[in-house]
């Protein structure tokens, strides 16, 4: 376990007076973009991430968002991580307009979007067990509805599963998660929409399904290859199963003993459930999701 | 938008001036050969070259892989007897190779372990002599278990664990081709 200087902890404090209260998170270095391994930061042991996320495409019209988190993530012990972490977005939308998801054409250049805390226990270790498990937990308020761009409040509790296993002594690995999110949603009044135009200021509930599979390959040392595979569905009050969708791409990491990063596309290859009027691609949903994502991670060991 | 998306470089500063770095190659073959042995002992290089048959022998009596095709062995004497053999071996890190050499005396136990290259984010313990020591002895008839006979280091189970696989590797190695050399 390295021991974290005195030295570290003050070039850091600066960074986490702007973050939140220290509480849970993810854990350790992440191969791929979405999917996480099971491995827990050791006792004492601080990561510092910023992670983008820029959202592609819905067919018509022009859509591009950009989401920044920055994550705080702290090793509690040799099980348990702790993070938090904050979000802002970028969003500019134009020349499409979606009842009830996309009310207006938005253009926000930067702005605070939410927060996050979360924690998450390693019950086995993936490199001395015959396999890795881990749990996350993570509670997420957020004030702008990232998809719309439009003021929304969400609280949301994430409850994941974490399995990892290494193969040729670590140079392959697998992942494999299963999640759900509970979210309780209620969206604010918009001024001046026409009349027969649907945007529900009720709250509502949605319960998101998620798993995911990965396989990451040490090609030479400090780098990795990986390719990963979501399915999403999402279950709401009023319309019941709301979407679903598949991803899967690829992802490429490089990491050495003080940073890491990787670079993930994640195109969406089939999709359903809800869809806009006129969408002509209806192999995809394009509501929520969009054609496609690219996803930085940059992280930092102390 | 595109003006947006710079926004995204906000943090790159912040991360180069908080990056912190430090050296990780600790010793050269030279070096851990006079600290695993005495100043008196004499080093004959005979480096094996291994056949894929012979690897597969040696993943079979040690359950991982022989990755290396050449196997840098030096035999060492002192006044003029054999004193054991002096072994350089790579094992995966999570991020790059670990560097380390062990010495093995003519019974086939370990006499000591030394680590030459260590790059990886936690575990800088695998250095310190308090768990290296823990090899000393070790002989093919001991577990080989993580936490059983060497202790994990948390954050670097990964490097404990395959420096220990990598040990006992090293020991089925002189049983099957240095223990008829004595």
């Amino acid at each position: 376990m390295m021991r974290v200087s005195a030295n570290k902890v003050c070039k850091l404090s600066l960074v986490i007076l702007g973050l939140s209260a220290v509480n849970t998170a993810s854990a350790g270095e992440d191969l791929f973009g979405y999917v996480k391994g099971a491995e827990a930061l050791p006792k004492d042991a601080i990561e510092l991430y910023q992670k983008l996320t820029f959202r592609d495409g819905k067919e018509q019209g022009s859509y591009q968002a950009l989401d920044y988190e920055t994550e705080f993530e702290y090793g509690y012990s040799n099980q348990l991580s702790l993070s938090s972490s904050i979000k802002f977005m970028s969003l500019d939308t134009s020349g499409l307009i979606i009842d009830g998801y996309l009310p207006t054409e938005k253009d926000i250049s930067f702005a605070s979007s939410g927060m996050e805390v979360g924690a998450s226990y390693m019950f086995l270790s993936p490199a001395k067990d015959d396999i890795g498990l881990s749990m996350s937990m993570n509670l997420d308020y957020d004030w702008i509805d990232k998809h719309s761009g439009q003021d929304k409040d969400t609280l949301s509790l994430d409850l994941g599963l974490q399995t990892q296993k290494y193969f040729l002594e670590g140079e392959l690995i697998w992942v494999g998660n299963m999640g759900m999110e509970s979210t309780y949603a209620k969206r604010a009044y918009i001024d001046n929409l026409p009349e027969d135009f649907d945007w529900p200021t009720d709250a509502e509930m949605e319960i998101e399904l998620k798993f995911g599979t990965g396989l990451s390959y040490r090609f030479a040392p400090n780098w990795f290859v990986s390719a990963e595979v979501l399915y999403e569905t999402e279950f709401e009050t009023e319309v019941g199963q709301e979407r679903w969708s598949w991803f899967a791409g690829p992802s490429i990491h490089y990491g050495n003993q003080d940073w890491w990063a990787t670079l993930t596309w994640l195109p969406q290859l089939a999709g359903g459930g809800e869809q806009f009027a006129g969408q002509e691609d209806t192999d995809l949903h394009l509501i929520e999701k969009t054609e496609q994502e690219f996803r930085l991670k940059v992280a930092f060991n102390f | 938008m595109a003006n947006n998306y710079l926004n995204s470089l906000w943090f790159v500063p912040m991360a180069v001036v908080m990056a912190p770095a430090y050296s990780a190659d600790y010793l050269t073959i030279p070096q851990a050969q006079a600290l695993l042995f005495s100043d008196s002992a004499t080093f004959q290089d005979q480096s094996r070259l291994f056949s894929s048959d012979a690897k597969s022998e040696i993943k079979d009596l040690a359950g991982t892989r022989q990755r290396q095709d050449n196997q840098p062995i030096w035999r060492v004497e002192q006044n003029g007897e054999l004193a054991g053999w002096f072994i350089v071996d790579d094992v995966i890190g999570k991020h790059e190779y670990i560097t380390y050499a062990v010495s093995i005396n003519p019974q086939g136990e370990v006499m000591g372990m030394e680590v030459l290259s260590y790059r990886e984010t936690h575990g800088g313990q695998v250095r310190e002599q308090s768990w290296r020591s823990q090899f000393n002895g070790k002989t093919l008839a001991d577990p080989f278990k993580l936490d059983e006979d060497v202790t994990n280091i948390s954050g670097a189970t990964l490097s404990c664990r395959n420096l220990l696989d990598g040990v006992k590797r090293l020991l089925v190695i002189h049983k099957l081709y240095l223990s008829s050399a004595a």
